[in-house]
């Protein structure tokens, strides 16, 4: 674990020094629960490894995520339909586009923009090698997030949510556990339609979420919310399908920068990418 | 709110429109607006889809419903949900998707599927089949008492009438 501790403060250097993070982290870009027992190395800049990890963040859709979903795409997997009208949460009123005989019509235009942001902040933390934590309480997709988590070389967490998972992490599950560093919401209710605990719990330990909102759930918490249907098995499929896109699209970019770049194939398997 | 409710409105008026321009040939009709036209929003959309009949119509004899250049309006307007109006007695085709010993778990197109018993003697009906349902409501909600939102059952109900029988197709096909 220590050895895992090194490594992967050697590589996020670059991304804590280059430019200001969206996640903000007191210990160097991982979200650990313990306060590292060493103190951080020297910044030892490893131009390579810098320059792969900043060429993504020169241009403002590197992975061409825009490329992978259409506005028909959204609309024939039916992720314009909202709930009825008595179910609406007051703070999705913005992204709806109307109300059609007491049925709720999400704006799709919103949603493309909102889902293009997702997709591509998905894309640059699976990109730097970030845990990815899937999460949905629907037990109707439960097997196919976790089959998609599987798919793209994440997590996903489909059953009840202990409450101390993320914030007591600590005492659960030993001391020096990488907490995720996205957590993705397929559906951010749970079974009683109350709000998933994972999002306040993702926003207590600054860890950016993404979240699917359809017209009934809360979105002030979730970083990166994308209004849409969570309850149709076609809206949910292209979700994942998407998800799992970009995720190895921006996996496979990585090698192949490092191979371009002239790194050696990872000697230490101990990290996810290991650098020279 | 208001706005909302203009656009509503305005998309109910569309509907008898566009049903008109649809069974009129394709070639460039570009007629002046008919009737009194509530609120710009719906004046201005009714001009933009004009507009790429037009177009499409001028660049080649194909229906511009497949086209990807069509706006998220365009596509709502078109859609056989919106143009089916209110949900209730309403005939549509869905298809199985699912059985559980007697219940029938049916897709329609809808945000939610319908669950229907399985009339005695249909054993044909197998995950696939394609039945004819007449709904009744797209979403089970209810408000109770000393709630601040209703309660959603997460299913539509309808009543199922029978198999569909290839060959008739006179009525409302739901995108599934």
């Amino acid at each position: 674990i220590d050895v895992l501790t090194f490594v992967s403060y050697l590589g996020l250097l670059g991304f804590r020094y280059s430019r200001a993070a969206t996640v903000a982290s007191p210990c160097g870009g991982h979200h650990y629960v313990t306060a590292p027992s060493v103190k951080p190395p020297q910044p030892q800049a490893d131009d390579v490894t810098e320059k792969i990890l900043n060429q993504p963040l020169e241009k403002p859709d590197f992975f061409r995520v825009a490329e992978l979903f259409s506005l028909k795409d959204l609309f024939d997997a039916r992720v314009h339909l909202g709930h009825k009208k008595g179910c609406r949460h007051r703070l999705m009123e913005p992204y709806l586009y109307g109300c059609r005989l007491d049925h709720d019509i999400i704006d799709l235009d919103q949603t493309m923009e909102h889902l293009q942001l997702a997709l591509n902040f998905t894309a640059h933390i699976a990109y730097r090698g970030g845990i990815i934590l899937f999460v949905s309480r629907r037990r109707q997709f439960g097997h196919l997030v976790e089959t998609t988590a599987k798919d793209c070389g994440e997590y996903a967490h489909t059953r009840y949510w202990q409450g101390g998972l993320l914030t007591n992490a600590n005492i659960q599950y030993g001391p020096g556990v990488r907490l995720p560093d996205l957590i993705i919401f397929l559906s951010t209710l749970n079974n009683v339609f109350q709000q998933h605990v994972g999002i306040r719990d993702a926003a207590k330990m600054n860890i950016p979420t993404v979240g699917v909102v359809d017209s009934n759930c809360n979105p002030s918490l979730v970083t990166y919310p994308v209004p849409g249907n969570d309850d149709t098995p076609a809206a949910v499929e292209l979700y994942c399908r998407l998800f799992k896109m970009t995720i190895n699209r921006a996996k496979d970019r990585r090698k192949q920068m490092e191979l371009l770049h002239g790194l050696s194939a990872p000697t230490s398997q101990t990290s996810r990418y290991a650098l020279k | 709110m208001a706005g909302l409710c203009r656009v509503v409105s305005g998309l109910q008026y569309r509907v008898r429109l566009s049903s008109r321009f649809l069974r009129s040939s394709f070639s460039s009709d570009s007629g002046p607006a008919e009737g009194p036209v509530s609120g710009f929003a719906a004046a201005f959309d009714q001009q933009e889809v004009l507009r790429r009949e037009t177009q499409s119509s001028a660049a080649g004899p194909k229906a511009s419903s497949s086209g990807p250049e069509l706006s998220f309006a365009a596509l709502l307007r078109r859609s056989p949900l919106i143009q089916m109006g209110p949900a209730k007695d309403a005939v549509v085709v869905g298809r199985v998707f699912r059985v559980v010993r007697d219940d029938l778990y049916i897709d329609f197109g809808g945000k939610f599927h319908c669950v229907c018993q399985r009339p005695a003697g249909a054993d044909g009906l197998q995950p696939g089949s394609r039945v004819r349902l007449r709904l009744q409501d797209m979403e089970l909600t209810a408000r109770f008492l000393g709630a601040s939102t209703d309660t959603t059952l997460l299913e539509a109900q309808a009543v199922l009438l029978g198999p569909k029988e290839a060959g008739s197709g006179g009525e409302h096909h739901q995108n599934d």
